[in-house]
């Protein structure tokens, strides 16, 4: 089992459309979670900026913040932040437009992208264009598996979270063509499930040096 | 004992299962301590049901007590069943989405006349199989015990899926999906009574770990673990019941795997 985990996607704050836990360090704790890079759900599901104002606010150093960037509306001003998340689709910008480009460029910071926003032809387009831009793709899912690897293998700079990466056996296949310094735990709790990607965590048939990479060494690599 | 309501072998049109063979599946089970697993053949499933069928049954021969097979009914095909007490036999699945044919509609007559345990895909405001449509087969047959696969699958839908068969005590509901959660399980057991919940997993289809880690790992009292996570199958397919409180570990029912 892992030493130390990280979970590279989870929010903080109430959704809309369920009774969910609003602060996640009470299940952090209880599935033996170390730290997690958190998302303000204000940032998705209202005010990107006032969603960044509250996750700025938080200061536990076992809650990493990812603020939400809309290219020329969200400032480019981020101290302390290691990673920030775009949302093409939930904001409609265009993910590999100028101003998109210009703002990651400006911000030389890994971007967090989930894929149900983008789609794997526009995440190697925008690798194309800014070849040093490192993105953490969330929730690739397992239907996609193919053009996940795909895109892998074009683009060394992506990265992918493995916590929806569902069929059997998919996260062993993606750490043989890729190696497991390329995957990251992460869950996107509490809208997706943690419990089962904690639990295949502990049970990926990998070496223990994998696993550690999985857990926690490779997101602070891509960091 | 853990075992597993819903599993399939072989591979699926739709995306790349990287290990869909049963050989894997059985070192999967082992690793995490699953006894046994309910499989349908992903060809049954699709085009074939029949060669299908008789795929999963020859695996369940090769894996003594680790597989009982979910034989798979294509209205349209009106598949051959095998009836209650051929070896490994769990039970009859449908999939009306796939079959494009209604739960409820009069074509699956032949199902519910074998009196087999039936697992059939569920699918919250689907056409085919919104667990609506499993209260209306549940009235009419209530001595057939329904596993609605995935509860609706959507998460939207659980909470309804849960309410909508209260009344139906011969409905049970099965808890694999994508969109699953640890947290939506204990709901689950909490609404409808953990005597009413089912693991499943849906590996090969998906991961059989992440499926049954939503279950080790959800915010369950171990006796409601216990039964979601193996006893209420045991005691619907009429298997030994060891590890349950108050059992006395006999079948109530002869249907081995």
């Amino acid at each position: 089992m892992p030493k130390y985990v990280i979970d590279a996607h989870r929010l903080i704050g109430p959704v809309p459309f369920d009774d969910l836990p609003a602060d996640p360090r009470g299940e952090m704790d209880r599935l033996g979670i170390d730290r997690a890079l958190v998302t303000h759900t204000l940032s998705l599901y209202s005010d990107p900026g006032a969603g960044n104002e509250a996750l700025l606010a938080l200061g536990d150093p076992r809650l990493v913040p990812v603020p939400v960037v809309v290219p020329g509306e969200t400032g480019e001003d981020l101290p302390g932040v290691r990673m920030v998340r775009l949302c093409p689709e939930r904001h409609r910008f265009d993910l590999t437009g100028p101003a998109t480009l210009r703002c990651l460029s400006a911000l030389g910071l890994p971007a967090a992208i989930d894929l149900d926003e983008t789609s794997p032809a526009q995440l190697r387009h925008l690798a194309e264009r800014l070849p040093g831009q490192r993105v953490l793709v969330l929730n690739p899912g397992y239907r996609r598996l193919r053009a996940l690897g795909e895109l892998m293998d074009a683009a060394p700079n992506v990265w992918a979270e493995i916590g929806t990466v569902n069929t059997q056996g998919g996260v062993e296949w993606l750490a043989a063509r890729f190696g497991a310094e390329r995957l990251v735990f992460g869950t996107g709790a509490p809208v997706a499930d943690d419990c089962g990607p904690r639990f295949l965590l502990d049970h990926l048939d990998l070496p223990a040096e994998d696993v550690e990479r999985i857990a926690s060494g490779s997101l602070e690599a891509l960091l | 004992m853990i075992l597993d309501a819903h599993g399939h072998v072989g591979p699926w049109p739709d995306f790349l299962i990287p290990h869909p063979a049963a050989e894997h599946l059985v070192a999967a089970m082992d690793r995490i301590g699953v006894t046994a697993m309910g499989i349908s053949h992903l060809l049954a499933v699709g085009p074939d049901a029949v060669r299908g069928n008789a795929m999963a049954l020859e695996i369940a021969g090769r894996f003594p007590g680790r597989f009982g097979v979910w034989q798979v009914y294509n209205p349209h095909h009106r598949t051959p069943l095998a009836r209650e007490g051929a070896p490994g036999l769990w039970g009859v699945k449908l999939h009306p989405d796939v079959h494009q044919c209604r739960l409820d509609d009069p074509l699956y007559e032949p199902v519910w006349r074998t009196g087999l345990p039936v697992l059939a895909h569920g699918q919250t405001d689907s056409p085919w199989s919104d667990p609506a449509q499993f209260v209306t087969v549940a009235a009419r047959h209530p001595h057939v015990p329904l596993l609605m696969g995935h509860t609706g699958l959507w998460p939207y839908g659980f909470g309804r899926a849960a309410r909508l068969v209260a009344d139906h005590p011969n409905v049970f509901l099965e808890t694999c999906g994508s969109k699953m959660t640890g947290r939506w399980i204990a709901r689950l057991a909490a609404l409808a009574g953990a005597e009413r919940v089912l693991f499943g997993s849906d590996a090969c289809f998906l991961d059989l770990r992440t499926g049954y880690g939503r279950v080790a790992l959800a915010p369950l009292a171990d006796a409601d673990r216990a039964l979601i996570q193996g006893g209420n199958l045991a005691r619907l397919l009429g298997l030994p019941l060891p590890d349950l409180p108050g059992s006395s570990g006999s079948p109530e029912k002869g249907n081995p795997a």
